[in-house]
């Protein structure tokens, strides 16, 4: 497996849930039946092989570990990025995330407000959690793989 | 006499009634505190506050009266043979780390052993690996039986090694097994090893007697026992307190000073650099004042009935993995959902208003040991109520639900 193969599959997962998942989010009735799409939303990713996941991929910060891998389409300057997570809640709320930031230009990643997003999408909350769930280390992670001007 | 009223206990605790939905089971974390403790801290900022020792004028006597008190009301506690044995540090690490520092050089020289266990917390197991590095001195680290205690067969193996000093916990912060303390002090001793105890869980399970344990060291925070944050206890036998190097320096611990030479003051000063923490030790001799009104052994049948309800309700949950051992222990379960991450079961416990922690507990080691990515823990307290147990086995039963679908 290669990083190409891992976004290959990846891209239509985050497409379904730009697509369709957020909204069932928002519009979850219940705590419970949110948290039942955040844990669907995970398992959409593709795992990344256990070999893939090198120690400096990990992003360090979080209660379960968390890996992060960058690829740059330079021709496009696009950023795209692959992750997992020991955690199924974790994975899906970073899937949520990759879904806002894959494909984005270095200027657009660079503006790119996580904590404002989240908050439209009734999420802010499980960022501003303590450094538990590793959510924030992982945003700044992604938004680092930017290149300095 | 009668028996332990759990409300009548838990009234006397504001946060309670300020969050009347939570149910608080991280215990082992932090405790919350009785009105006992806030309004001694109070009161002692709103009438009595001026720093103690040094001053020229009548209140700074006062607040040197107040905090002296709230040390021999501690060595009273401890039964330690006299009050400057008490020595105030910011918690249980900080006084580890005195320790294992001030022994370095004094005790410890290169070449020298000293025996820690597996299931020690970071805070026993960092301060002597970073000292016992730059100092050349090795560790040896006591394995764990099949259900999680001590190996006694291995500790006795370990101390013919004659290591210089032992260190382990009361109890497991993790597990919250009891540990035979009492037995692996006098091994230890006859082995003619220091004897250092974390007690940061086991000071709230029982009265420690110093001079019946005969331990060299016991520590513990005060934040664990009903007390505020920031201040613990480095209890210490007069002779080893007197052979630790001081790990900080400055004010009061300082007899006199030139730029050749500086002598430090008398025990307990010289291990007290700066102003202490005088809200705090008072706040913490209100702790344990408070405590002292209740009769120990019915508190802990308390804890014994929540726990065993606990197990019980477990039994009926499928897919839970127990940790801990029901027996030996002091009111602490690990638990995991077969096959999911603790930080997964924790989240959904906390969308239920149950507050437990999760992870490796500052305890890396074990779990490598365990083979296990980490826990959820459910601590319990005297305040806790068999509703409390419900609440979270429900909770429980919940999670798993979600997360098998």
């Amino acid at each position: 497996m290669t990083l190409e193969q891992l976004l290959a599959e990846t891209q239509p997962a985050l497409l379904q849930i730009k697509q369709q998942d957020l909204a069932d989010i928002t519009a979850a009735k219940d705590w419970q039946s949110k948290y039942r799409v955040l844990m669907q939303l995970g398992k959409k990713l593709p795992p990344v092989p256990e070999k893939m996941k090198q120690p400096h991929l990990l992003v360090k910060g979080c209660e379960s570990r968390a890996w992060l891998m960058h690829y740059h389409d330079k021709a496009q300057d696009k950023h795209f990025f692959v992750l997992d997570s020991e955690a199924r809640i974790v994975k899906g709320l970073m899937a949520i995330m990759l879904c806002l930031v894959n494909g984005m230009t270095s200027a657009e990643l660079a503006k790119f407000d996580l904590c404002h997003k989240f908050d439209q999408l009734n999420l802010k909350p499980y960022l501003s959690q303590s450094r538990g769930n590793g959510l924030t280390a992982m945003a700044e992670r992604i938004k680092a793989c930017c290149p300095a001007k | 006499m009668p028996g332990f009223d759990v409300q009548q206990f838990r009234q006397q605790f504001a946060f309670f009634q300020q969050q009347p939905n939570w149910v608080y089971l991280d215990n082992a974390a932090t405790m919350h505190k009785p009105h006992a403790v806030l309004d001694a801290v109070t009161a002692f900022y709103q009438q009595h506050n001026s720093n103690v020792h040094r001053g020229a004028h009548q209140l700074s006597q006062q607040a040197t009266v107040l905090f002296e008190q709230a040390r021999s009301n501690i060595a009273g506690y401890l039964n330690a043979a006299h009050p400057h044995e008490v020595i105030f540090t910011s918690g249980a690490t900080a006084a580890l780390n005195q320790i294992a520092f001030g022994l370095m050089h004094t005790l410890l020289k290169p070449g020298d052993r000293i025996l820690l266990t597996q299931l020690e917390h970071h805070a026993n197991i960092v301060p002597w690996q970073l000292h016992c590095q730059r100092f050349g001195v090795i560790i040896d680290v006591v394995p764990l039986t099949a259900d999680h205690g001590i190996d006694l067969v291995a500790y006795k193996k370990l101390l013919a090694l004659g290591p210089k000093a032992v260190s382990f916990s009361h109890i497991s912060n993790v597990l919250g097994h009891i540990q035979p303390v009492a037995q692996m002090v006098a091994l230890a001793k006859a082995a003619g090893a220091v004897t250092v105890i974390d007690g940061a869980q086991g000071i709230v399970y029982q009265q420690p007697d110093m001079q019946q344990l005969d331990c060299d060291f016991y520590v513990f925070s005060g934040h664990k026992l009903y007390g505020p944050t920031g201040i613990g206890v480095l209890y210490g036998k007069t002779l080893w307190l007197d052979r630790l190097t001081p790990i900080f320096a400055g004010g009061e611990m300082i007899d006199t000073v030139s730029f050749v030479n500086t002598t430090f003051n008398k025990l307990p000063f010289r291990l007290e650099a700066g102003t202490p923490n005088i809200a705090g030790a008072i706040g913490l001799s209100a702790a344990i004042s408070w405590l002292q009104k209740y009769n120990t052994n019915q508190v802990q049948q308390h804890k014994s009935l929540l726990l065993k309800e606990f197990y019980n309700g477990l039994a009926a949950i499928k897919a839970i993995d127990i940790l801990s051992m029901p027996v030996h222990n002091a009111g602490i379960v690990a638990l995991n959902v077969r096959g999911e991450h603790p930080s997964d079961v924790a989240e959904l416990l906390n969308q239920q208003q149950v507050a437990v922690r999760s992870g490796q507990h500052c305890a890396m080691p074990l779990f490598s040991y365990l083979a296990q990515q980490g826990a959820v823990r459910c601590s319990f307290a005297a305040y806790n109520t068999l509703d409390d147990v419900n609440r979270c086995l429900l909770a429980l039963e919940q999670a798993v639900e979600i997360l098998t679908a």
